[in-house]
C-alpha cells in the first residue's frame, strides 16, 4: 500500500474527536507521575508517545481506560464523561471500548489462543460462543496465527503470544486501542511481526496510542508523536516536526541518547 | 517378642474384627468426603470474600479475617463440643427446629453431621488462607488484562483467576485434607464410632490393642497414596516452571 493512500485515509478520517482528556493528574502519596495532561485523540489517528523510564507515559496510559485511577482531571469518550475526578461509574463498558496490550502479554496461561481471544466477547460482549470462536478465528488469522489457534501461550514465542494479545483487545471491537511497550519484552527478531501487525492496524484507520520505543515505527506510521517527561507533554506534533527537528532542549537530548546507538 | 505381637500386631485378634473396624473406617472416609468437599468450598467462598474489592466491602472482608482468625485459633475438639452441645441444647429449648439442631439427614447420625459441620469451620478457615496464596500468587498482569477486557472483578475472579490460583493450591489442598482425615477421629468424643473409637471398644471389651493398629493400617492405606498424589503434584508444577533443570 503507497504512502499516499494511507495519508489520505487518516486525513479523511480526521476531524471527529475521539478521546478528551483534561487536567489529568496522577499521584503516588507525594509521589506526581501525571502533572497537568491535556489530550485530544481523533478517530484514526495513530499517537506514539515517546520519554524517558519514569516520564508518565505508562501511567497515562493505564489512566486512559483507568486502569489506574487518576487522582484528578476528566477523560471523555465520544463525548461522554467517563471520568470527572470521583468514582467512575461505567469503569467496564469504558474499558469494553478501549483496547489493550501490555508489555508482558498477559494472555490467560490457562486457555487456549482461540480461547483467550474468545472469553470476554463472550462474558463482556454477549456473543455466542460458535459466534466469538468464529470472529477469534478470524483475528488470529488476520495477525499471522491461522495455524496456532489451538496452542497454549506456554507453547507460542513471545511475538506469538503478543499477536495473540493484539488479537484478544480487537475482537472486542474497541474504538481505541492502548499499546503499552508492546515489543520491549521481545527478542529483536521477533519485534518486526508485532510492528507489522499494528503497521496493517493502522493502515486500516484503528485509533492507536502506542507507548513505545521504537523510534523508526513512530516516525513512519504516527500521525502525532508526543514527548513526555516529568509527568508532562514536552512536546507534540508531526513526527518528521518532533523526532526530525525537535524544538525542544529535553526531546533533542532525549533522542540523542536514543539515536546515538 | 511374642507379648509385643499379641499387643500390637495379634493378626487373630485383627482377622476376627476385621469387619467391625472396617465398619468404623467407612464412617471415617465418608466423615472426611463429605466435611472435606464441605471445607474445600466453603474455603474458596472464604477466600473470595476476603478478595472483594473497594472501600464499600471492607465490613465483609473484616467480617471473614475474623472468622478465619477465630477458627484457626481454637481447637477443633473445641469446635466440636461446642457445636453439638450447643445445636441440641438450643433444639431442645426450641429455639432452632428439631431437624438443624439434631440433625439426621440421609440416614446419618447426628454426631456425623456435628463432626461435617465442625471440620467445615475449621478447616475451611485453613483453606481460605490456603486459596488466598492462590490468589496472591497469580500475577497482577492477568487481573489487568481481563479487567481491561472489560470484565467485571467478579468475571475476573472466575474465569482468570480462580482457575489459576486453584491449579496451583492443589498439593497444599491436599496436604490439608489429609489432616482432615486424620482429624475426624476426634468427633469419636461425641460419640461417633469411627475407625479410632472402633479399636477404643475392642481394647476396652477384649483388652487388645490391636484393634488400634488395624485402625492405622486402614489410614495408612489411603494417607500413603495421597501423599504419594501431592508429590507427584508438586513434581509436576516444578517441571512447568523450572525448565531444563535436572
Amino acid at each position: 500500500m503507497s504512502d499516499e493512500v494511507t495519508t489520505l485515509k487518516r486525513e479523511v478520517a480526521r476531524g471527529e474527536t475521539i478521546m478528551t482528556v483534561s487536567n489529568l493528574k496522577k499521584s503516588y502519596g507525594s509521589l506526581e507521575v501525571l502533572r497537568d495532561i491535556d489530550l485530544d485523540i481523533k478517530k484514526g489517528e495513530v499517537i506514539c508517545v515517546l520519554g524517558p523510564s519514569g516520564s508518565g507515559k505508562s501511567t497515562m496510559l493505564r489512566c486512559l481506560n483507568l486502569l489506574e485511577l487518576p487522582t484528578g482531571g476528566t477523560i471523555a469518550l465520544k463525548g461522554e464523561t467517563v471520568f470527572d475526578g470521583g468514582k467512575p461509574k461505567n469503569l467496564d463498558d469504558l474499558r469494553r471500548e478501549t483496547g489493550m496490550v501490555f508489555q508482558s502479554f498477559n494472555l490467560f496461561p490457562n486457555m487456549s489462543a482461540k480461547q483467550n481471544v474468545s472469553i470476554a466477547q463472550v462474558r463482556v460482549r454477549g456473543r455466542k460462543k460458535d459466534e466469538a470462536d468464529k470472529r477469534s478465528v478470524d483475528q488470529l488469522c488476520k495477525v499471522g496465527l491461522d495455524e496456532k489457534v489451538d496452542e497454549y501461550p506456554d507453547r507460542l514465542s513471545g511475538g506469538q503470544q503478543q499477536r495473540v494479545a493484539i488479537a484478544r483487545a480487537l475482537a472486542m471491537d474497541p474504538e481505541i486501542m492502548l499499546f503499552d511497550e508492546v515489543t520491549s519484552a521481545l527478542d529483536p527478531e521477533l519485534v518486526k511481526g508485532v510492528l507489522d501487525v499494528m503497521r496493517e492496524l493502522a493502515d486500516s484507520g484503528m485509533t492507536m496510542i502506542c507507548v513505545t520505543h521504537e523510534i523508526g515505527f513512530a516516525r513512519e506510521v504516527a500521525d502525532r508523536v508526543i514527548f513526555m517527561d516529568g509527568g508532562y507533554i514536552v512536546e507534540q506534533g508531526p513526527p518528521d516536526d518532533v523526532l526530525g527537528n525537535p524544538k525542544e532542549e529535553r526531546t533533542q537530548k532525549f533522542l540523542g541518547l536514543v539515536l546515538e546507538h | 517378642m511374642d507379648v509385643f505381637f499379641d499387643t500390637f500386631f495379634n493378626f487373630q485378634f485383627m482377622a476376627d474384627h476385621f469387619q467391625y473396624v472396617l465398619d468404623g473406617f467407612w464412617v471415617t472416609i465418608k466423615l472426611s468426603l463429605v466435611g472435606g468437599i464441605c471445607a474445600l468450598v466453603w474455603g474458596l467462598i472464604l477466600a473470595v470474600l476476603r478478595q472483594l474489592p473497594g472501600r464499600a466491602l471492607a465490613p465483609v472482608r473484616a467480617v471473614v479475617i475474623g472468622y478465619i482468625d477465630v477458627f484457626r485459633g481454637i481447637p477443633l475438639l473445641l469446635v466440636i463440643l461446642l457445636l453439638s452441645s450447643g445445636l441440641a441444647t438450643m433444639a431442645t429449648q426450641g429455639a432452632i427446629p428439631r431437624e438443624i439442631g439434631i440433625p439426621e439427614w440421609f440416614g446419618e447420625s447426628d454426631p456425623f453431621w456435628y463432626g461435617v459441620m465442625a471440620l467445615t469451620l475449621t478447616y475451611g478457615a485453613y483453606m481460605a488462607e490456603v486459596y488466598r496464596a492462590g490468589i496472591e500468587a497469580v500475577p497482577q498482569g492477568q487481573t489487568e488484562a481481563a479487567r481491561s477486557l472489560g470484565m467485571s472483578h467478579g468475571q475476573a475472579m472466575r474465569f482468570v483467576i480462580i482457575p489459576q490460583a486453584v491449579r496451583k493450591v492443589i498439593p497444599p489442598l491436599l496436604n490439608d485434607y489429609i489432616a482432615l482425615m486424620k482429624d475426624t477421629a476426634l468427633v469419636s468424643v461425641i460419640g461417633l464410632v469411627e475407625a479410632v473409637q472402633a479399636g477404643r471398644d475392642l481394647y476396652s471389651e477384649f483388652y487388645v490393642p490391636s484393634g488400634y493398629t488395624l485402625g492405622a493400617i486402614f489410614f495408612l492405606i489411603v494417607t500413603i497414596p495421597l501423599a504419594r498424589v501431592v508429590d507427584w503434584q508438586i513434581k509436576k508444577q516444578q517441571e512447568k516452571f523450572q525448565r531444563g533443570m535436572p
